[in-house]
């Protein structure tokens, strides 16, 4: 069975498509590569899906339930959640504090969350920065940190937007086996990323967006072959 | 022992050592003071660190700017001084339900102006203060302009033995303590909880906290009726204590700044702020309001009273400190932006880091 159905999703901005007509599924335990240029409505499905603000038209299921109208902490709470393209570190907080504030999701008790904050922490490879404020964190160490406060919400599904973008190889490399590992650890993921190669290495499937549209989808052998696909990448210019 | 004492955190020994000290000496200081006048100015400052630390949850822990608290204030002061001129309710209820209707009333109001967000919510919180002023400015039951004067407070019975008749400032010097050291418990128990870390993180970031699982609408009402509670109280002990309100002092826009310059200044978002903050602004602000600066300036030579400067300064540096405020306000946010208690934190991390 489906994790994420998204069924004939349109999300308009006044006369903007940023959405239009998308459907997709997504089965347990995958990772979902969402590619497409800039402007294609990568970031606004995902602000559909996370109740960030409700689609205009079409419906979002994830796990049995319909997600219409459910707010962004009713969202975390049924176990799914997002990181941010612009990172939204908690500045004037430490790593370990804003990695708890994630746990928090799930247990009343300091204690406990500290203890699944500094498990996460760990997972990320940021242990020797707990107690740094998150605002003095450099950007490679704030994407990590926004996996690990979203790994602490205890997701099913998680939703990854471009949590490369900006890092340098060896940086981008870390990332990659996290997502990797993340995925052994039996988390659904759906994951937004202009770098094609690590798109192609990590990704089961692949949902191409264009201009809001949903251009193709398949496994990745299937997209690079794809016609519209390489005519919208490389043909746009 | 390493665990331990990272479970103790902020709860280390010696400044909670400091604290007990602190509070003993201030227990015992009116069998040392004689002069009515120092304990009237501590009494003013318990009053403000009371409604600082108020304001503190709101505003410092949870970020959101309320510069409308006179409104709570004032109908903590009000509820309690009607109730006992005109229904004859002892205060020590009054001031419980004083609690109440704020509480109620304040609830209403976050449950409109919580969706307004950064310069929005402030100045709907302004506007809604202004409204309750406006509105008692106007009502039979709140006397308008005239305000209530209080004739006299009944004593104080445990059976049937009085505790005290409240004719001198002494009880008001130790309810005030009570209350203060009850609003930096609580403070204290909200920073080291499931609270302080969603208040906080809705500070810092309500997008992110809201995706985190954080009911933005639930938190921020939870830290209104916190706040309003400790600000509701100071207004019912003021108007006991000062025996007179009226919508020009307790629901004065004047006031609202009052409380959230006592934070600034203390430095916002820290159990010691407000305190801090108190104990600097309100000397200051007695000693323009009853003209002693100019009186010392005078006094001590630097400038003559029959100069042009010093006669104006003595007729207007009285009515100027709402400018000063102002100015100080500048400095602070310029020099200082976590206030005093940031700032001195600032200078003793860099001296560690110096000898180190
Ligand atoms: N809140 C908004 N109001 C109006 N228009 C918006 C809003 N959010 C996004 N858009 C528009 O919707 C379109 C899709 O934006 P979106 O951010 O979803 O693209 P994206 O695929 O994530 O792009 P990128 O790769 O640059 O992150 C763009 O044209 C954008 O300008
Ligand atoms: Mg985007």
């Amino acid at each position: 069975m489906a994790i994420l159905e998204i069924k004939h999703v349109s999300k308009f901005f006044g006369g903007l498509a940023a959405n239009s007509n998308v459907s997709f599924e997504m089965a347990q335990g995958m990772i979902m590569g969402l590619i497409g240029p800039n402007g294609a409505g990568k970031t606004t499905l995902f602000n559909c899906i996370t109740g960030y603000y409700p689609p205009s038209q079409g419906d979002v299921i994830f796990d049995g339930h319909r997600m219409n109208g459910l707010h962004p902490d009713a969202v975390c709470k049924l176990g799914m959640a997002r990181t941010w393209q612009k990172v939204r570190p908690l500045a004037k907080m430490s790593v370990v504090d804003n990695v708890m504030v994630g746990a928090l999701c799930r247990t009343n008790s300091l204690k406990v969350a500290r203890e699944m904050a500094i498990e996460r922490i760990k997972i990320v490879g940021l242990e020797n920065r707990a107690k740094v404020l998150a605002g003095s964190l450099p950007i490679g160490e704030r994407k990590k940190l926004e996996v690990a406060r979203v790994l602490a919400t205890q997701p099913k599904l998680l939703l990854l937007d471009e949590v490369m973008g900006g890092l340098n190889p060896t940086e981008s490399e870390e990332i990659i086996q996290l997502i990797l590992d993340i995925k052994e650890i039996g988390i659904t993921q759906m994951v937004i990323e202009h770098d094609m190669k690590a798109i192609m290495r990590i990704s089961d499937r692949i949902v191409v967006l264009s201009s809001g549209e949903k251009l193709a989808e398949g496994n990745p052998q299937e997209i690079v072959s794809n016609k519209a696909v390489v005519d919208a990448y490389l043909g746009g210019d | 022992m390493r665990s331990f004492m990272h479970n103790m955190r902020g709860a280390s020994v010696f400044p909670i050592l400091l604290t007990v000290a602190g509070a003993t000496a201030l227990f015992l200081l009116p069998n040392f003071v004689e002069s009515t006048y120092a304990l009237h100015i501590m009494i003013l400052i318990f009053i403000s660190v009371i409604m600082g630390t108020g304001w503190n949850i709101l505003g410092g822990y949870t970020g959101q700017y309320s510069v409308g608290h006179a409104a709570y204030f004032g109908i903590g002061a009000y509820t309690t001084l009607i109730l006992m001129q005109y229904h004859q309710v002892a205060p020590w209820y009054g001031v419980w339900a004083g609690v109440v209707v704020a509480v109620a009333i304040a609830l209403v109001v976050g449950s409109i102006c919580f969706r307004l967000r950064g310069p929005y919510f402030v100045l709907a919180s302004i506007a809604v203060a202004e409204i309750f002023r406006v509105t008692a400015l106007n009502l039979r039951l709140t006397n308008g302009a005239e305000g209530i004067l209080i004739t006299d407070i009944p004593p104080f019975k445990i059976g049937n033995a009085v505790v005290t008749d409240f004719m001198s400032k002494v009880p008001f010097y130790y309810i005030g303590l009570v209350i203060l050291i009850f609003a930096i418990i609580v403070t204290w128990m909200v920073q080291n909880s499931k609270l302080g870390y969603y208040f906080q993180a809705i500070r810092e970031d309500q997008d992110a906290a809201h995706s985190l699982g954080i009911n933005l609408t639930t938190y921020k009402n939870a830290a209104l009726a916190i706040s309003v509670v400790f600000t509701s109280m100071a207004g019912s002990l003021y108007g006991l204590y000062v025996g007179f309100i009226d919508p020009s002092t307790v629901l004065a826009l004047d006031l609202s700044v009052h409380i959230v310059m006592i934070c600034i200044i203390g430095g916002i978002g820290t159990i010691w702020g407000p305190a801090i903050g108190a104990v600097i602004l309100v000397p200051f602000s007695e000693a323009l309001r009853s003209n002693m600066i100019a009186q010392a300036l005078i006094d001590s030579g630097i400038i003559s009273e029959n100069s042009r400067i010093g006669a104006f300064l003595k007729d207007q540096l009285s009515h100027a400190h709402v400018l000063i405020y102002g100015i100080l306000l500048v400095i602070v946010i310029l020099y200082m932006p976590d206030g005093i208690l940031g700032f001195a934190r600032k200078l003793l991390a860099k001296r560690r880091k110096e000898a180190a």
